[in-house]
C-alpha cells in the first residue's frame, strides 16, 4: 500500500527538521521543568494544608500534576500541528506535493503521524524530569507507556482541529492567537491541574465537556492508582472516539480547502 | 504520433466567480519549447496547473501525449513534471534531503532515487553542495534545485511556471542554458511560462500571447516579429521653417519599402519599414538635406517582441497587475531568490 509510505514521507520531512531544531526542543525541555519545578513547589504550601491531599487523591502534588503537564504539552506542541500547512501553502511546497501522484489523504495524515512522534518524545521527556524530581508512576514502566500512547492518541484531537483551520489559513498569526485562544481556556477549565471537586461548580461543568479531563483522568489513574480498567474505559473510549472525528474532520476540510 | 500537449477550448472560471482562462486552443510537440507570454493575471498559471492536474478544468479537453488528463490524472502526474513559480524548495532541508524525498513522492526505488538524484544535482551542478541546507544556497541555486526536483522521475513534459521570476540577469541566462541543455540531452517537451520578453525570444520555440485568459497570437518569435514590419527607425528633425518636415515626411512616404510613417513623440518619427531599413537611413537623411532639415539623431532597430505585445493587447509589457494576493507572493519569492 503505498498510502503508508506516502503518510511516512510525509512525516519524515518534518521529523528531519524537527530533530534539527535543537533550540526548540532546548524550549520544550525548560517548559515542564518550569511548569513542575515552580508550580509544583509553590502549590506544595497548599498540598501541606490537611483534607486537601484527600481531595487530590495523594500528598504528591507533584504526582498530581504530572498527567496535567503531560496533556499540557500535548496540547500546545498538537495544537501548532498545522501550522506547517500554512507555510507549505506560502512557499509552494503543498502544490509540490499534490503534483505528484502521493495519495492527497497523505499529505494530512502525514503532518499528524509526525506531530504525533514529535509529542510522543516531548511526553518522554516529561516523565524522566518528573521522576527526576520524584514522582512515582506507580503502574511503572507499562503505565508509562499507556500514558504515552493515550497522549499520542489524544494529539490527534489537536493535529487534527489545528490542520482543519490551518487548510484555509493564509497567515501564521491567525492561527497562533487562534490556538492561543483556544488552548488557554482548555487548560484550564480542565482538571489537568486542579482536581474538579475544587472548582466552582460552573467550572467544573464545563470542564466535564472538555476533552482535556478525558485525557488526563485514565493518565491520573495510571499515575496515581493503578490498573483499573473499568475505570479509565469510558474516558479512553471518549478520547480514542474523538481523535478519529477529527482525523475525519481534518481530512475533509483539507480535501475541501485544496480542490479547485 | 501524438502531441505532446493537446488543448482544446479550455475554460477555467475559479468557486470566487473569476474567469482565469476564456477557452484557448493550443498543441505542443514533442521536443519543442512552447511559450506562454503575458502578464500577471493572464491566464497563464491556470493553464498550467489544470495541465498538471493540481485543478480541474470548467470545460474543455486536455491531452498529454494523447492522455487525457482529466480520466488519467495519476498517469499524468508520472509524465510530467512542475517547477512552480515559488521556488518550492524546503529550505530547511539540505538538497540532498529535498530531492530524494521529492523521489519518494514519485514512488521510486530507494536505489534509484540515489542514483537519479546524484544525477541530476550534477546536471544542475549542485552536487558538491547537496549535503549543505538549502538555506544558504543563492537564488540561482534555489531555483535550479527547484527545476532538478521537477526532474527526478523522468518526466516526459516539464513545465517551468516563471522560472526566472525575480532573478538577476545573470542568472537568468544562466537557467536559460540549462532549460536548453534538457532539451538537446534530454529530448524533453518543456512548456514555460513567462513575462519576459527576452526570456520567449531567446528559449522558445513558438510563443503564445495570452491575455484576459485568451490567446492573442501564437507563433515561431520570429514570425510574431515580422507581423510588426521590418524594421523600425527612429528620426529627430529640426528644422527652421514650419512647412519644411511636413513636406519631408510627404517625401519619405514616397520611398521604396517604407510602410508606415507617423509621429510618435517630441517631434520624433517612426518609421516602420517592410526590409533593408539600414540601406534607407542615408536616403532619408539625404531627402532631409533637400528639404533644408537636419537630421538630429536617427536609429534602428529590429522589432521585439515587445511590440508583438504592444501591437496584440494594446498595452506595454511592463503593466504589471494581478490580485494583491498574487503580488505579495511574487514579492515573498523575490525576497527569497535575492537573499
Amino acid at each position: 500500500m503505498t498510502i503508508f509510505s506516502d503518510i511516512w514521507y510525509v512525516a519524515k520531512r518534518e521529523l528531519i527538521k524537527f530533530t534539527r531544531a535543537r533550540v526548540r526542543f532546548a524550549v520544550n525541555l525548560i517548559q515542564p521543568l518550569i511548569w513542575l519545578g515552580l508550580m509544583g513547589n509553590m502549590m506544595k504550601g497548599m498540598t501541606n494544608a490537611p483534607g486537601i491531599g484527600k481531595m487530590l487523591g495523594t500528598g504528591n502534588y507533584l504526582a498530581f500534576m504530572t498527567p496535567g503537564i503531560i496533556v499540557m504539552t500535548v496540547l500546545f506542541a498538537g495544537a501548532f500541528g498545522g501550522i506547517s500547512i500554512v507555510w507549505d501553502r506560502r512557499i509552494g511546497y503543498l502544490e509540490k506535493l499534490m503534483a505528484a501522484p502521493i495519495a492527497r489523504g497523505s499529505i494530512a495524515f502525514g503532518k499528524m503521524l509526525s506531530t504525533m512522534l514529535q509529542v510522543g518524545t516531548q511526553v518522554v521527556v516529561v516523565m524522566i524530569i518528573a521522576t527526576i524530581l520524584g514522582v512515582h508512576i506507580v503502574t511503572g514502566l507499562p503505565g508509562c507507556v499507556v500514558i504515552l500512547l493515550i497522549a499520542m492518541v489524544f494529539s490527534l484531537i489537536l493535529s487534527g482541529f489545528s490542520l482543519s483551520v490551518s487548510a484555509t489559513m493564509k497567515t501564521m498569526e491567525t492561527l497562533m492567537a487562534l490556538v492561543n485562544l483556544v488552548t488557554l481556556p482548555l487548560m484550564f477549565a480542565s482538571s489537568a491541574l486542579f482536581p474538579l471537586k475544587v472548582m466552582p461548580g460552573w467550572l467544573a461543568a464545563v470542564a466535564k465537556f472538555n476533552p482535556v479531563t478525558y485525557a488526563v483522568r485514565p493518565m491520573r489513574e495510571l499515575t496515581l492508582y493503578g490498573w483499573n480498567w473499568a475505570k479509565m474505559a469510558p474516558s479512553l473510549g471518549i478520547v480514542v472516539g474523538l481523535a478519529i472525528v477529527f482525523l475525519l474532520i481534518a481530512q475533509f476540510t483539507f480535501q475541501r480547502a485544496t480542490t479547485e | 504520433m501524438s502531441k505532446a500537449i493537446e488543448v482544446e477550448d479550455l475554460v477555467k472560471v475559479y468557486r470566487n466567480g473569476t474567469r482565469a482562462v476564456d477557452g484557448i486552443s493550443f498543441s505542443v510537440d514533442e521536443k519543442e519549447i512552447f511559450g506562454f507570454l503575458g502578464p500577471n493575471g493572464a491566464g497563464k498559471s491556470t493553464t498550467i496547473k489544470t495541465l498538471v492536474g493540481l485543478i480541474r478544468a470548467t470545460s474543455g479537453t486536455l491531452r498529454l501525449r494523447g492522455v487525457d488528463i482529466h480520466r488519467h490524472p495519476g498517469e499524468i502526474k508520472r509524465q510530467t513534471g512542475y517547477a512552480s513559480q515559488e521556488t518550492a524548495v524546503d529550505d530547511r532541508l539540505t538538497g540532498w534531503e529535498n530531492i530524494t524525498l521529492q523521489g519518494h513522492y514519485y514512488h521510486l526505488p530507494s536505489k534509484e532515487i540515489a542514483q537519479r538524484s546524484e544525477e541530476v544535482l550534477k546536471i544542475f551542478d549542485i552536487y558538491e553542495r547537496r549535503k549543505d541546507l538549502a538555506d544558504s544556497y543563492s537564488g540561482g541555486m534555489l531555483k535550479r534545485i527547484d527545476i532538478a526536483l521537477a526532474l527526478i522521475h523522468r518526466p516526459a513534459v516539464l513545465f517551468l511556471d516563471e522560472p526566472t521570476l525575480g532573478l538577476d540577469v545573470q542568472t537568468r541566462t544562466m537557467i536559460w542554458s540549462y532549460i536548453d541543455k534538457l532539451r538537446k540531452e534530454y529530448g524533453m517537451t518543456i512548456f514555460i511560462t513567462t513575462h519576459y520578453m527576452e526570456e520567449a525570444d531567446a528559449l522558445c520555440d513558438r510563443v503564445a500571447i495570452i491575455d484576459h485568459g485568451r490567446i492573442q497570437a501564437l507563433d515561431r518569435p520570429g514570425v510574431l516579429k515580422q507581423q510588426i514590419g521590418g524594421d523600425i527607425i527612429t528620426v529627430r528633425f529640426s528644422a527652421s521653417n514650419d512647412g519644411a518636415i511636413p513636406a519631408l515626411i510627404e517625401a519619405i512616404q514616397g520611398l521604396t519599402n517604407i510602410k508606415e510613417v507617423g509621429p510618435a513623440q517630441d517631434g520624433i518619427y517612426r518609421i516602420i519599414a517592410v526590409r533593408n531599413g539600414d540601406q534607407l537611413i542615408p536616403k532619408i537623411v539625404e531627402l532631409g538635406e533637400q528639404h533644408a532639415v537636419a537630421t538630429e539623431s536617427i536609429r534602428l532597430r529590429r522589432p521585439s517582441l515587445d511590440d508583438v505585445y504592444l501591437k496584440f493587447t494594446g498595452r506595454e509589457m511592463r503593466d504589471e497587475e494581478g490580485s494583491r494576493e498574487k503580488i505579495g507572493k511574487n514579492r515573498r519569492t523575490q525576497r527569497r531568490l535575492n537573499r
